[in-house]
């Protein structure tokens, strides 16, 4: 059994056209998956659809063996956290340390161990001295961190991040990588919804979303070097992989450059 | 616009500072309640002495608290001017003759044109503002030639002025002693206290709780909002939308282009908003555990007894 079962999913807004379009898919235990797919193929309905922010109008949606719905969509959001894209539009305390608590104290957590790990998650996402700062006087990336921090003293299986890099920094975004590559080692699923193709490269797989329907599901090696898929989806190439297929193309051999390169694009 | 003064907390340290919220809004709530039931001329200078007392004993600057009384001066003053001028009622206690004569009205009209000139380059907005006033009454007192055309007198009454002395000094003690709450409270703090202190309207089924989120996520987006309507009339302005001058029709279209994006970006972000915080498992109405802890201190007792007592002592001295 998969941590994450999604089976025959169909998802329409009010009196639009089908947003997700009959989607199977399943994420096992301590897997990061990346989402890929050209805007508005569906990616953030997809995860709306896994914590219950929307309900499916077809199909069924397990997390951890529990069926999701209604009734049990409280304990799903136990097991699954999302961070969204815009760090503004989530911070919900009036200082660094309220907002860490917010999902603490939802979950009724006693103050004790709140205070506990309000400390510990602060402190590994570098923002222990900022707890008492109030989010104005806080940067993109700074406020993201702090989001990151939310959902991860609420101590889930699985976390989303629904393009959280997208509005941070170089630098910001390599340090938020730098936690996912941190939790997923520590056994945290990780679903990773991007444009950037150095984030796909990390994960172990990926699936290509288009228009509502998964159009390839595979191993990263693979799709990355699948340029037919990607071109498919409006997805760019790395550059080692376009100057690989390049090679290709051109009836060029050289193994160990291709070697070489494939390791230049995991690397970044 | 982040520099609004009035109502923000600034850090220190003093016993209003390690006071309960809760004790500081109850003991608000008496003391204004007191403060309107006055009615002696040397209690009300009593209670504004006191006040001050406390400011200082509490070691908050009194700049801080001019300042908050600044935007409300001029509300102050009119209140003041219309109580003096139009409340006619118990004796007469100063008249002045007046004479309305072409030569006086167009020397009237003269210094209020000359104050409206200067008053940009005058430190002492009020005082000199007051002095206009009396020189205006001046001239139409001593100037009586000069193709005369009418007569009229300016009365004041003990009513009038005793009046606008009580709204007065009400006014300012109110001012006083929220801005005293707000300077020393922090926000979550503050309405912490406020959800603790509402918790009786439970029984009329008015959830506080969710109230006091709907309040403090209000705090913690009232920045966010300025800087982003700066962003919209930065963005605007480059577009040749221009936001320091114009007529009414201008002004209009200056407050239609901040105000169509500003309805659009909020609608967006209170969505993404109620998803995160749902997200995070928020159930409106549902119970929660709670970071913050409010403590009772002897300190808090002594405060709140006080000011019971002085509300009172308020109460008795007006029905004996
Ligand atoms: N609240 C909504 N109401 C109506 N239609 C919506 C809503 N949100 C999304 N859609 C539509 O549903 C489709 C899928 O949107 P979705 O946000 O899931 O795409 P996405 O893959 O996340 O895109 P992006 O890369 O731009 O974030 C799009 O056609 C979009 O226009
Ligand atoms: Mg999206």
């Amino acid at each position: 059994m998969s941590l994450i079962e999604i089976e025959n999913v169909s998802f329409t807004y009010h009196g639009n056209k089908k947003a997700l379009d009959d989607v199977s898919l399943s994420i096992e235990k301590g897997e990061w998956v990346s989402i890929l797919g050209h805007n508005g193929s569906g990616k953030s309905t997809l995860s709306k659809l896994i914590v219950g922010l929307l309900k499916p109008q077809q199909g069924v949606i397990r997390v951890g063996g529990i069926t999701l719905s209604a009734d049990t969509v409280r304990d799903i959001r136990k097991k699954v956290g999302i961070v969204f894209q815009n760090p503004d539009n989530q911070f919900v305390g009036v200082t660094v340390r309220d907002d860490i608590a917010f999902g603490l104290e939802n979950l009724q957590i006693e103050r004790e161990e709140m205070i506990e790990r309000i400390e510990h998650y602060a402190k590994k996402v570098d923002m222990y001295s900022y707890l008492n700062k109030e989010p104005h006087n806080l940067s993109g990336g700074q406020k993201q961190r702090v989001a990151i921090a939310g959902i991860l003293a609420m101590k889930t299986d699985v976390i989303i991040f629904d393009e959280a890099t997208a509005m941070l920094d170089p630098e910001g975004r390599e340090r938020v990588m730098e936690y996912m590559r941190a939790l997923n080692r520590e056994g945290t699923t990780i679903i990773t919804i991007t444009h950037d193709m150095k984030e796909a490269v990390l994960s172990d797989r990926i699936v290509v979303l288009k228009d509502g329907r998964v159009l390839k599901s595979d191993k990263s090696e693979n799709i990355l070097k699948d340029k037919a898929t990607l071109e498919k989806s409006n997805l760019e190439l790395l550059l080692p992989l376009e100057i690989m297929h390049y090679l290709n193309e051109n009836g060029i051999e050289n193994p160990s450059l291709k070697e070489f390169l494939w390791q230049l694009s995991l690397n970044g | 616009m982040k520099n609004i003064v009035i109502g923000r907390y600034v850090p220190g340290n003093s016993f209003l500072y390690r006071m309960d919220p809760r004790t500081k809004l109850i003991a608000l709530i008496a003391l204004m309640v007191a403060a309107f039931l006055i009615q002696s001329f040397t209690h009300m200078l009593v209670s504004l002495a006191l006040v001050t007392l406390l400011l200082v004993a509490g070691r908050i600057s009194v700049k801080r608290v001019y300042l908050g009384l600044r935007p409300l001066m001029f509300l102050l003053f009119f209140t003041f001017i219309f109580q003096v001028m139009f409340n006619q009622e118990g004796d007469e206690i100063f008249t002045l003759p007046l004479h309305y004569s072409l030569l006086s009205i167009v020397a009237a009209a003269a210094v209020v044109v000359f104050w409206f000139m200067t008053k940009k380059h005058v430190r002492f907005k009020l005082f000199y503002f007051l002095f206009t006033v009396a020189a205006v009454f001046a001239v139409l007192h001593y100037i009586d030639f000069g193709v005369l055309f009418g007569e009229g007198t300016f009365r004041v009454f003990e009513e009038g002025l005793s009046t606008a002395f009580f709204i007065m000094v009400r006014l300012i003690i109110i001012i006083m002693l929220s801005t005293i709450l707000t300077i020393t409270t922090k926000p979550t703090d503050l309405n912490l206290g406020l959800e603790r202190v509402l918790k009786p309207l439970r029984i009329v089924r008015i959830n506080t709780e969710e109230i006091a989120m709907i309040i403090s996520i209000a705090l913690r987006y009232i920045p966010t909002l300025l800087d982003e309507a700066n962003k919209i009339m930065l963005a605007q302005a480059s577009r040749g939308v221009d936001f320091q001058e114009g007529k009414l029709k201008d002004k209009v279209v200056q407050i239609i282009s901040l105000l169509v994006p500003m309805f659009i970006i909020s609608f967006q972000r209170s969505d993404d908003l109620a998803n995160a915080m749902e997200a995070r498992s928020f159930v409106p109405g549902q119970p929660r555990t709670r970071l913050h802890v409010l403590t009772w201190k002897r300190l808090d007792t002594f405060a709140l007894t006080l000011s019971l007592v002085a509300l009172v002592a308020v109460i008795v001295v007006r029905v004996v």
